[in-house]
């Protein structure tokens, strides 16, 4: 019986890990030549997908492995990686070719501020503690800022 | 116990994988029901302003009644006063979008028409509001919408109609579907034969602008999707009064609505499927029984409509079937707005009890490479079926083509073969008919 048990519980580890495992993949990129931070602070919808079709055309023109791409969302533009975005089916996409996503927690704090409770983020999304903080941290390293 | 816990922590994991594998289902794009009452989650802004505009010359080729007067089939609605006419048709301006957008749970859409047509036409040609809902998505699988939209229905007047490939609606469509409503005085004389320049009587009747297939009630729906096949539902209870806000009686009108598409791919109002469907309306409608002007006796009288059809659009085929049946107020006629009862309730000819029943195909073809696109539609109305003396047949066979100039703006040019009989060789009616002929028109639609 105990055996079962441990069974279940690997399983279900393993499956979430499976499922979860696409943003810590795609943290090493040893072989990028290009790295580029993509900014969404707008509250325009149309930039969702405009920000969304900029990493997918890098992943393709370079490459998966040749490029490193991570797009940070704060302010409006957080709504990007709410769990229930209309837009979760692409970025599951993108993360599986290794796109990282970061959101913003000042933002997180202030939505939950509004809304009375934290907003859901999609599982593919890494908080982080400001977004401006994050981009500017990438640039240092030598990334690339593009605002869609 | 331990049963008990294993299948509790194994259902708890599979809840756990659920939660992050299973997709909400998009509301984007997945038919007309969605696309009119839902927004994109998390995906939309506070207020998109949108709508578009619709501009026709249309020109009959009826010869006039043997008296040198014309009937309403011979002329352009909705004014019916000439054969050629150029008309804005339709401008509409709307918004719509998540007033917070923080929280994807609540859209609104409001709307409303500017352009001359039986909407407008009749209340003197101000503007109307034609949209004003607000669709609450909290409850899974059961969204639900209140306030005034689209009713579920059949295709041709649930589809969006800037998207809509034809200039003038099929014969069913328009005479049993798009309903009129009885005037106050039900007794009023119909109106005989017009002069085309009139002479100070407009044919066209009717005091209150068409329903346009719109109502104002609660409506529960949503879509399941299995892969590529989306299950829809509607089921909603209305007023039964159009556009009017507000009811006359106190007697509801229900609506349900089913549909299972393939979804081979695309979005919004042209995305790519193949769809079957089916649909019923039941309500009743207050009507003067008194025969004495002046005098009040209302009652209610049955209106049921109900229909069923398939859609397939794979470029650069599209076909589109659907059969419709009504019982209970028939309209009879912009020049009989009180449904011909002729002062006798159940009387021959009279619509208020009265059986119609209808279909068209339509088949378009997208020529490849081009932006152009050819249309051929036929449709058969026979109102008042089993009707001894008024029974009429309407056939319709109308060639069009299409010029998408982009996305948004196209050119759509149509000509219409037109056959009206009397069924029952009723000679006040095939006098009346003879000489209906066919009808052109071309309209431009942009998009905004």
């Amino acid at each position: 019986m105990k055996i079962r048990l441990s069974t279940a519980i690997l399983w279900c580890v393993l499956s979430m890990l499976f499922f979860g495992a696409s943003a810590v993949q795609a943290e090493d990129k040893p072989f990028a030549e290009k790295r580029v931070v993509l900014q969404i602070s707008d509250p325009n919808p149309f930039k969702q997908t405009l920000v969304l079709n900029v990493a997918s055309n890098l992943v393709k023109h370079y490459g998966p492995d040749r490029v490193d791409v991570e797009i940070v969302a704060f302010g409006p533009g957080l709504r990007l990686l709410f769990a229930d975005n209309d837009n979760k089916g692409r970025i599951q996409g993108l993360a599986a070719s290794g796109v990282r996503f970061s959101a913003c927690n000042n933002t997180m704090k202030n939505m939950t501020k509004q809304l009375g409770e934290a907003p859901k983020l999609n599982s593919n999304a890494k908080v982080v503690k400001a977004g401006v903080v994050q981009i500017v941290d990438l640039v240092g390293q030598g990334y690339i800022l593009v605002k869609p | 116990m331990k049963k008990i816990s294993r299948f509790a922590l194994a259902a708890a994991c599979a809840g756990s994988v659920l939660t992050f594998t299973v997709p909400m289902k998009d509301a984007d794009a997945a038919n007309w029901l969605m696309l009119q009452g839902t927004e994109r989650s998390s995906a939309v802004g506070r207020a998109k302003v949108w709508g578009f505009v619709q501009g026709q010359m249309q020109y009959d080729f009826s010869d006039p009644h043997t008296n040198g007067k014309y009937i309403p089939p011979k002329l352009i609605g909705p004014n019916l006063t000439s054969q050629k006419q150029f008309n804005v048709n339709r401008a509409r301006i709307g918004v719509r979008g998540t007033g917070f957008p923080l929280d994807s749970k609540v859209n609104y859409f409001l709307l409303a028409e500017f352009g001359n047509n039986g909407i407008t036409a009749a209340d003197g040609g101000a503007a109307k509001m034609t949209d004003a809902s607000v669709t609450f998505n909290h409850i899974p699988f059961a969204r639900v919408r209140a306030g005034l939209f689209k009713t579920p229905g059949a295709e041709e007047g649930l589809q969006a109609i800037h998207v809509f490939d034809y200039v003038n609606f099929t014969n069913v469509t328009n005479q049993m579907l798009l309903e009129r409503f009885v005037v106050k005085d039900r007794f009023g004389a119909p109106l005989n034969p017009q002069n085309p320049d009139l002479t100070g009587i407009a044919p066209n009747g009717l005091e209150r602008g068409v329903a346009a297939f719109r109502d104002v009630g609660v409506q529960v729906f949503d879509t399941i999707s299995f892969g590529k096949l989306e299950l829809t539902y509607a089921g909603m209870v209305g007023n039964g009064n159009g556009l009017n806000v507000g009811d006359y009686g106190d007697q509801k009108d229900v609506y349900g609505y089913l549909s299972a598409e393939q979804v081979f791919g695309g979005k919004g109002g042209r995305r790519e499927g193949a769809k079957v469907f089916a649909w019923m309306q039941q309500g009743k409608r207050l009507v003067d029984m008194d025969a004495a002007e002046g005098a009040v006796r209302n009652e209610y009288v049955d209106r049921k409509r109900m229909g069923a059809g398939a859609k397939y659009l794979k470029k650069p085929f599209r076909v589109t079937a659907e059969y419709m049946a009504g019982e209970g107020m028939i309209f009879v006629g912009a020049h009989k707005q009180n449904f011909d009862m002729d002062g006798i309730t159940n009387a021959d000819g009279s619509g208020l009890d009265g059986k119609a029943n209808g279909f068209y195909a339509d088949f378009g073809f997208y020529i490849p490479g081009t932006k152009a696109e050819i249309d051929l539609r036929y449709d058969v109305y026979n109102r008042l079926v089993d009707d001894a003396k008024f029974e009429v047949k309407y056939t319709t066979t109308t060639i069009g083509a299409q010029y998408h100039l982009n996305k948004k703006s196209r050119v759509a040019a149509n000509y219409e073969i037109r056959k009206i009989e009397s069924v029952n060789d009723n000679a006040g009616l095939v006098a009346n008919f003879e000489g209906v002929g066919p009808r052109a028109s071309v309209q431009f639609t942009a998009i905004y």
